[in-house]
């Protein structure tokens, strides 16, 4: 899929695996992947500066873990970003909704 | 010097971002590229991750984004501090004491140029505080921000030439001492963001759109949907200035008969304030990216 379309709806991809469990973010990314059947691909070191926007805008905190005798910057949602990750699926079900009346009628 | 090794060292070169922030970003880097690196190999591990360029370009807009949101918090409350120390030189003056005419203008003029740059900055903070912001965004804000402290100081010197008295020292110094942190602050966001790709263009960027789109959503109303639409700054750039102008005038017309003014002294204070809304429009507007100007 287009780099720009995921680009385009990062933040929600982010929050919606995020509401799943708290993770580092390269457990995110191997989310994102299982989940979307590896459709969704992007450079992955992009998704570190949309984690800290999220952490930034206060949906989201984190912390360092040490895991396997390393550290590691596990991200989990915050009661805003819960909330907010309810908005965006609610948002991309109207908006896919609406495009899927378009493009998905025959013509 | 292994790939992730190489890849590393390749991101730390272009990135910008100094400090804690950069040792977070290297750390979290490197620990992302190990695991990929145990699960497919070296080499797949960098090339997913993407260009060096690319990544640290993201991480830069990111950082410079953070401190332009704080430096703009910083900069309204050294505004707001400005002021109030201000009011307290002010206040502290001789009863009845009246100054010259030069630093009193430049009281008027400075103080609704701090009012109005603030706002703007303030506005365009509040509006896009969940994005990351391009750089020739992050660089008006700045912009915004240093024109609004610099007009607050001014405005504070100017006051203290026109009527000195003598006044409460930490009430005096309050403002003037947040107003240089700030300032630091936005320096210090302005530097990385004209670092940054795009970061030295001018844009203009329409406070008008960032409260009714953004900051008040539809609630904004009838009032700024009306204001968007017919004096717009940037849309509508001479009608605005003349209609700004026009009410400024008639405010400061208005306040002088208050004060007992002859009609042909607030008159003349009005066209004083005219032509000092005209004159900041054209010299201000387009750094404050209130409106276009001409391409450099």
């Amino acid at each position: 899929m287009a780099n720009d379309l995921v680009r385009g709806h990062l933040d929600g991809l982010l929050l919606a695996v995020l509401a799943e469990a708290p993770g580092h973010g390269y457990e995110l990314i191997q989310r994102l992947a299982a989940r979307s059947g590896g459709e969704l691909e992007l450079p992955e070191g992009t998704v570190y500066p949309a984690l800290h926007r999220l952490e930034r805008a206060g949906l989201a905190t984190s912390e360092w873990s040490a895991q396997d005798g390393r550290r590691r910057r596990v991200y989990r949602l915050s009661p805003t970003g819960r909330r907010a990750a309810e908005g965006a699926r609610r948002e991309w079900r109207l908006f896919a909704d609406a495009v899927d009346r378009v493009l998905g009628a025959p013509a | 010097m292994n790939e992730i090794d190489g890849y590393l060292a390749a991101l730390a070169a272009e990135l910008r971002t100094k400090g804690a922030a950069r040792r977070r970003i290297l750390e979290e880097c490197a620990g992302h590229l190990a695991d990929a690196a145990v699960d497919d190999g070296a080499a797949a591990a960098v090339a997913r991750f993407g260009p060096a360029e690319e990544v640290a370009a993201a991480f830069d807009a990111e950082t410079a984004t953070r401190r332009g949101l704080r430096a703009t918090a910083l900069s309204a409350a050294g505004v707001a501090a400005t002021g109030l120390s201000t009011l307290v030189l002010i206040h502290a003056a001789s009863p009845g004491a009246t100054g010259p005419a030069a630093p009193a203008v430049v009281f008027f003029v400075c103080a609704q140029v701090a009012a109005v740059a603030g706002a703007s900055a303030v506005v365009q903070a509040l509006a896009h505080r969940h994005e990351t912001l391009s750089p020739p965004s992050l660089a008006l804000l700045a912009r915004r921000n240093a024109v609004a402290l610099v007009a607050a100081g001014a405005t504070m010197l100017a006051a203290g030439a026109a009527l000195p008295g003598h006044g409460s020292a930490p009430a005096l110094l309050a403002g003037p001492v947040l107003l240089l942190g700030a300032f630091a602050a936005a320096t210090r966001a302005r530097r990385l963001a004209r670092h940054l790709p795009g970061g030295r263009a001018r844009i203009a960027l329409s406070p008008l759109d960032d409260v009714l789109g953004d900051v008040l959503g539809d609630t904004g109303g009838f009032p700024v949907r009306w204001a968007r639409a017919t004096i717009d700054p940037v849309r509508h750039p001479m009608r605005a200035c003349a209609v700004v102008a026009a009410i400024a005038a008639a405010g400061a017309l208005w306040r002088d008969l208050g004060e007992g003014a002859t009609l042909g002294g607030a008159a003349g204070v009005g066209l004083v304030e005219l032509a000092a809304v005209v004159a900041c429009f054209a010299a201000l507007g387009p750094a404050l990216g209130l409106r276009a100007g001409r391409e450099r």
